[in-house]
């Protein structure tokens, strides 16, 4: 029984991992018929096409280094100022920095397209009504579609960076100051220095993300006729005929840069030599910074505002308008935009499909990855350390690059999963297997191995261990897998755009396409109204898990 | 590509038989005396496509008018369900549905394509369930497929050149479709992205018109390539942009009603008609309701329905034009070559594509 588990977790893991990017790899390598499968000719002409015009891989470079350098300055900046300094409010602060990662890019962007249009933008008329002449801003631009995505993004590194400054030894900081150096002095010449393996680490977390982003380029740069990578691949397969080899080519070659990426990123946190986690206990101290700590709490509550707060009052604002202007003698209000919404199809449908979607790939990923977490850092099986990499491997390829695998994979096999919500579970399972690998791993190395050794010593089977002993054990790695299994399914984009269909449609897909096809204040209505809904089911999930929680207790 | 000639041959004479002996199968619909249901003339057999009780719609048109025509179908069906839909722009739309066949899923019931030359790919590739509707009388040869009852013209809309009357003062309007080419443009021209059916008809058009050098200066003004017509009037009327080069009139009649800052110019050189076609699709997993809906679409009532939701034109002598539409007759048109348009298509798309920033 423990075998036949182990059997077909792992085929069934490697099968979705390996099988899409062996399509992948021969439809990169295809130089015959486009659609023709398999392929009639093998060449490396799709790659030499790409060097020939490296516009595309170099404008995701260019915007991928100006959003992660916007990224790591608010998540350093931000997460130093809540880990070390006195800011009033900080453990409010702390939670409300989550917050932008359920707003999503997707929201974002469409947020800061109303905003910060040249002309229309809510801020540019503003501007001009205060008798501004140019653009006061243009978010339609690389350094606009950069903005958004470090605005999102930057609470990622926020959690990251503020994890490590935490376990933090603040003795050093402390000589410092005693040898005489001013706080500022000591931020940038102590702080950060100690600071540098994490921080490394997370830019190129961060750096590899940014090359996968697909939302905010989307919406912001294809009307100004500035292409990455991953809308490349997008308008290359949604045409007809579709371009799969050239689409493939460019996937692997992003996949090779952010594999390597991602290579370093595992080298820079593995060699710490930079130990300031000893076994010396220690108090977090924080820095009294006087009159810098009302500049300090501001930069915090300007970066939720820019995140949080005027991207969605501008999404309700705007929802409510005929017109989309802030002249107030021009403002319409009304409520058809709702009327209508509630008759289309990303409300209708796509709302109902993303939760139950998102229910089923939390708990099927999270019994999944938990007997994965198992078998890698709990059992002696062979072969289980490529297992671990097969499992990260998602990790190093942006997801609609594996969208675009899933989509060649299926589209010729004989069972007929495209364009059903089938399709998608499996795309969300297979993406998201690092990110609850991860959680569940975490969990699975704090249990001392001796409590599962007595039950195994009393005459427990492996599997009454584990159902007994283990998995009790694991419940609160679990619960965390299972809530970011959802969150993550419910708000992904890039895997999902390419595989929807009339009976598969999925909320962030159905909300780029009212934003191509409905309208600004239509797509808005839609979009707080998932919103909206996406977080009363949140609300009443954590009520759940929580009486469960507590009534498993008794 | 066999076995499509094979299911069409086995179709054709199971045709030929159903109409010399009139026996029940694929083509009794064809073969059937139509009547009428609620006003509908169909030979589709209403109870069973009431029992089937959805209907699948894959179309370019903008969402919002998509349902409008869905519910005035299921108004007069209403056991019929029309909830389940796909819109996307026709070289999208196509995209998915040649996906979702290869991999043997069939949702599709009805499909609306903007693009003869995709229509027709489809119908060589055995796409269409040929269908032949009691309507389809109503329309002239030039506005069905080669073969008529795989797709007939449900619409047409003119295209011509729009621009914002905020931004652009009439006497600096351009006049005709070459003073697009006016550096003073540069960086403020919008058209649609190489998804667009309408756009692969102005490329090639032009190409014909005012040979290759045409495009090749469009190039140097950097328009931008949108991802639909809600897009490029939004973007005009905000002032983003101040002149659409591939204006639907339809679209301009909507937002003028509305009183929008805009006015469209009908080049002398002639306006684009634009097609939209319908069919039935092979393999529909609701086929009854399919050719009831294609029935009711093709007919007046369907007609009036869908002109009154999209402003596009009808093809039917008997359906008035759109509110604020001048009649087709009196305009100067242009229709590219089809032949031509299916055989450059890939080039289209790949030029459209580099001209639009994707290079």
């Amino acid at each position: 029984m423990q075998k036949l588990i182990f059997f077909v977790v792992v085929s069934v893991c490697g099968g979705f991992v390996l099988y899409p990017l062996a399509f992948l790899v021969l439809m990169a390598l295809n130089t015959g018929p486009p659609t023709a499968w398999p392929p009639e000719q093998y060449g490396l002409a799709n790659f030499a096409g790409l060097a020939d015009s490296p516009a595309v891989l170099l404008n995701t470079l260019y915007v991928s280094l100006l959003s992660s350098g916007m990224t790591m300055v608010f998540g350093c900046l931000l997460a130093w100022i809540l880990s070390r300094t006195s800011v009033p409010g900080r453990g409010i602060l702390e939670q409300l920095m989550g917050l932008p990662y359920y707003v999503t890019p997707l929201l974002g962007a469409l947020a800061w397209a109303a905003l910060g249009g040249p002309r229309s933008g809510l801020l540019n008329q503003l501007w001009y009504a205060m008798g501004g002449r140019a653009p006061l801003v243009n978010v339609y631009s690389p350094l606009g579609i950069a903005w958004v995505m470090a605005l999102f993004e930057g609470s990622v590194a926020f959690v990251m960076i503020s994890a490590a400054m935490k376990s933090m030894d603040p003795a050093l900081e402390e000589s410092s100051q005693v040898l005489g150096a001013g706080k500022l002095q000591t931020a940038v010449r102590i702080t950060l220095p100690l600071m540098t393996p994490a921080i490394l680490g997370t830019a190129i977390f961060v750096f590899a993300e940014m090359l996968g982003s697909f939302s905010a380029a989307a919406i912001l740069g294809m009307p100004d006729r500035f292409f990455v990578v991953t809308t490349a691949i997008w308008t290359l397969i949604l045409r007809f005929p579709p371009d799969y080899p050239l689409a493939a080519a460019m996937g692997l070659s992003l996949f090779a840069i952010m594999a390597g990426l991602m290579y370093l990123y595992g080298r820079i946190v593995t060699a710490g030599s930079y130990a300031t986690i000893t076994g010396r206990a220690f108090r977090p101290r924080v820095l009294k910074m006087g009159w810098m700590t009302w500049l300090l709490f501001a930069v915090c509550v300007a970066y939720l505002v820019l995140a949080v707060v005027l991207p969605m009052a501008t999404l309700g604002y705007v929802s409510l308008l005929r017109f989309v202007t802030v002249i107030p003698k021009d403002v319409h209000w009304t409520l058809s935009n709702y009327q209508s919404a509630f008759e289309m199809a990303p409300v209708r449908s796509a709302l109902g499909n993303s939760l139950l979607l998102g229910v089923a790939t939390a708990t099927i990923g999270a019994l999944l990855m938990a007997v994965l977490s198992l078998i890698i850092y709990r059992t002696r099986m062979p072969g289980r350390q490529l297992l671990e990499y097969v499992v990260m491997f998602p990790q190093s390829v942006p997801r609609m690059v594996f969208g675009l695998g899933l989509l060649m994979a299926w589209v010729v096999m004989p069972v007929p999963v495209y364009g059903t919500l089938w399709l998608l579970l499996i795309a969300y399972l297979t993406v998201f297997l690092p990110l609850g690998v991860r959680t569940l791993s975490g969990v699975v190395l704090q249990i001392d191995r001796s409590l599962e050794e007595s039950a195994r010593v009393c005459g427990a089977s492996w599997l009454y261990q584990v159902r007994t002993v283990t998995m009790p054990l694991l419940r609160p790695g679990l619960i965390a897998a299972w809530m970011l299994l959802f969150i993550a399914s419910v708000r992904e984009v890039g895997a999902s755009v390419l595989l929807v269909g009339p009976r598969a449609k999925v909320l962030g897909p159905a909300i780029l396409s009212s934003w191509e096809s409905a309208g600004t204040q239509l797509t808005a209505a839609m979009a707080l109204v998932q919103v909206l809904v996406v977080f009363a089911a949140l609300a009443v999930l954590v009520a759940t898990v929580g009486r469960v929680w507590r009534a498993g207790d008794e | 590509m066999d076995r499509v000639s094979r299911r069409d041959f086995v179709r054709g004479v199971a045709g030929l038989g159903a109409a010399v002996l009139g026996v029940p199968g694929t083509a009794r619909a064809q073969g059937a005396a139509p009547r009428e249901v609620k006003g509908v003339l169909t030979t589709a057999d209403v109870e069973k496509a009431e029992k089937e009780g959805a209907l699948v719609f894959y179309g370019p048109e903008i969402e919002r008018q998509l349902i409008d025509v869905l519910q005035a179908f299921s108004k007069l069906f209403p056991k019929i369900d029309t909830g389940k839909y796909l819109r996307e722009q026709t070289g999208r739309l196509y995209a998915k549905l040649t996906a979702e066949r290869r991999a043997g899923t069939y949702l599709a019931d009805v499909c609306d394509l903007t693009d003869i030359a995709i229509a027709r790919d489809f119908q060589k590739n055995g796409g269409w369930a040929r269908y032949l509707s009691p309507h389809v009388k109503a329309y002239e040869p030039r506005f069905q497929s080669e073969a008529s009852g795989h797709f007939t013209w449900c619409g047409a809309d003119v295209v011509g050149i729009a621009y914002n009357t905020n931004l652009v003062p009439a006497a600096e309007a351009p006049k005709n479709w070459k003073d697009l080419l006016d550096p003073k443009w540069r960086g403020s021209l919008n058209f649609k992205d190489s998804a667009s059916g309408w756009q692969g008809i102005q490329w090639l058009l032009f190409r014909k018109m005012y040979g290759d050098r045409f495009w090749k200066d469009m190039a140097e003004q950097k328009p931008r390539g949108l991802a639909s017509v809600t897009q490029q009037y939004e973007r005009l009327i905000s002032g983003e942009d101040k002149v659409n080069g591939i204006a639907q009139f339809s679209v301009y009649l909507k937002n003028k009603e509305k009183g929008a800052p805009i006015a469209f110019v009908f080049p002398p050189d002639g306006v684009i008609v634009g097609p939209t076609v319908t069919g039935v699709v092979d393999r529909a997993p609701h086929p009854e309701a399919a050719r009831l809906f294609v029935d009711w679409l093709l007919s007046p009532v369907g007609q009036a329905a869908y002109v009154k939701a999209n402003y596009y034109y009808s093809l039917r002598k008997d359906v008035a034009a759109p509110p604020g539409g001048r009649p087709i007759a009196e305009m100067k048109v242009l229709v590219p070559d089809w032949d031509e348009s299916v055989a450059t298509h890939g080039q289209y798309v790949k030029e459209w594509n580099a001209l639009v920033g994707l290079r």
